[in-house]
């Protein structure tokens, strides 16, 4: 029991006096270890700030991204392209003519353009026509030097397009303003605003995959089938130059 | 009747229709629109040319825009009817030459040409939610520019076919003198 009583003692007064400045750094060193390096870490990165990788690391990585994304763009494209080779979706051998826009009615009772490249080129009414940003219109005349392009806002235009992240196929109806209508086949659209319409993927008349507009609003009460506004992704009123999608050579659908 | 449209060089004037139309001059819009230059043009020449010039030359301007538009809607229909009933109009007594007068034909024309495409839109199964917008622009502009332009078209074939309608005597003297 003395024995006990020995270890159970307090330490003398003498001893902790001096000991105490030490106690309390295994104390800060127990509560370091509990908080997992706080005070420490904060320390080395207040210290070490000015060393932090910059704005240009970030630059470089994000052009490395960007490299990364684009070279994958084009393998995808080239993959993409031997695989419809392959199913037979592609016709002939489309190819791209440039045509300068030489006449513009954007609005009014017809929406249309007058290009300067025609028949001669190899353009045929039917064929899609692009500027930079998306799809523009078709092709719905030709004379030898020229061809008239009707809008995607026209009143008679109609072409099917493709909501990706929905799944979903659609009629994209010109409505003489500068936004036309999107009309769903189905009953229940599930179409948000913000989501991005395209071409058919499987679409042979026109170029699949080709951006067309950004669903703005839907009507989800429309009758009989839920309607959205497009806006469309070309600005129509800023084009100089568009690019035909022509088909060389090949049989047309 | 009909003096204008046996000189040989008068009716190719209306090749400048479709040629203004094409080029669609960006100052003389109204809100994007451009105005009617086929009821521009139509508004003089068949108010001194008299009906059967006036439906000719609007079944004409028709034919010829008709084949610059796409889709299937026509303006013969609204130029032809234009035309027979500002030929009318030109063949009264009081011949027609107020700019305020001119105006407001002008304005009425473009207005009955708009609703009749905009009627054949919506016949052939057509959308068109702007369609009110287009009309009220069209219109308006046509009817602000025919003073100045329809007003010196109309003193142009005056010059040409003086008062042919007006009154019987100087008719009767120009016939004779032809």
């Amino acid at each position: 029991m003395a024995s006990q009583g020995r270890w159970l003692r307090l330490p003398p007064r003498r001893l902790v006096s001096l000991a105490w400045p030490w106690l309390l750094v295994m104390l800060l060193l127990v509560g370091l270890r509990l908080s997992k390096g706080a005070g420490v870490l904060d320390l080395y990165a207040l210290l070490s700030r000015p060393f932090w990788p910059g704005s240009a690391q970030s630059e470089w990585l994000m052009a490395a991204q960007s490299l990364d994304r684009q070279s994958r763009l084009q393998q995808l494209e080239a993959d993409n392209r031997r695989l419809r080779g392959l199913l037979d979706l592609e016709r002939g051998n489309p190819a791209l003519v440039s045509a300068p826009v030489i006449s513009r009615q954007a609005e009014g009772w017809w929406q249309q353009l007058v290009i300067g490249r025609g028949g001669l080129q190899g353009i045929a009414a039917g064929d899609a026509v692009m500027a930079p940003g998306g799809l523009l219109g078709r092709v719905a005349s030709v004379t030898p030097t020229t061809a008239t392009v009707l809008l995607l806002t026209d009143s008679s235009s109609k072409i099917g397009v493709w909501v990706g992240a929905r799944q979903r196929h659609g009629l994209l109806v010109g409505a003489g303003s500068q936004r036309p209508l999107l009309r769903f086949i189905e009953q229940d659209g599930g179409v948000r605003p913000g989501d991005v319409v395209t071409t058919s993927p499987a679409s042979t008349l026109l170029p699949p995959n080709l951006t067309v507009g950004v669903v703005q609003s839907v009507n989800e009460r429309a009758v009989p089938a839920p309607e959205a506004v497009v806006q469309l992704s070309a600005p129509v009123n800023a084009v100089d130059w568009v690019q035909v999608n022509v088909q060389r050579g090949g049989k047309r659908p | 009747m009909s003096v204008l449209l046996r000189q040989r060089w008068t009716p190719l004037t209306a090749g400048l229709v479709p040629l203004l139309m094409l080029a669609s001059p960006a100052p003389l819009q109204l809100a994007g629109v451009p105005p009617s230059w086929a009821a521009l043009w139509l508004l003089p020449w068949a108010l001194v040319d008299g009906p059967f010039s006036g439906v000719l030359a609007g079944v004409v301007l028709g034919l010829l825009l008709d084949a610059l538009h796409a889709g299937p809607v026509s303006e013969i229909p609204a130029l032809a009817l234009l035309g027979w009933w500002w030929g009318r109009l030109g063949r009264r007594s009081s011949p027609i030459e107020r700019s305020f007068s001119l105006g407001l034909l002008a304005l009425l024309g473009a207005a009955l040409q708009g609703v009749l495409i905009w009627l054949q839109q919506l016949w052939w199964g057509e959308t068109n939610v702007a369609a009110l917008h287009t009309l009220l622009a069209q219109t308006l502009i046509t009817a602000v520019l025919a003073p100045a332009l329809c007003s010196l078209q109309l003193l142009f074939w005056r010059q040409l076919a003086p008062a042919v309608g007006a009154d019987p005597i100087s008719r009767m003297r120009w016939t004779r003198s032809r």
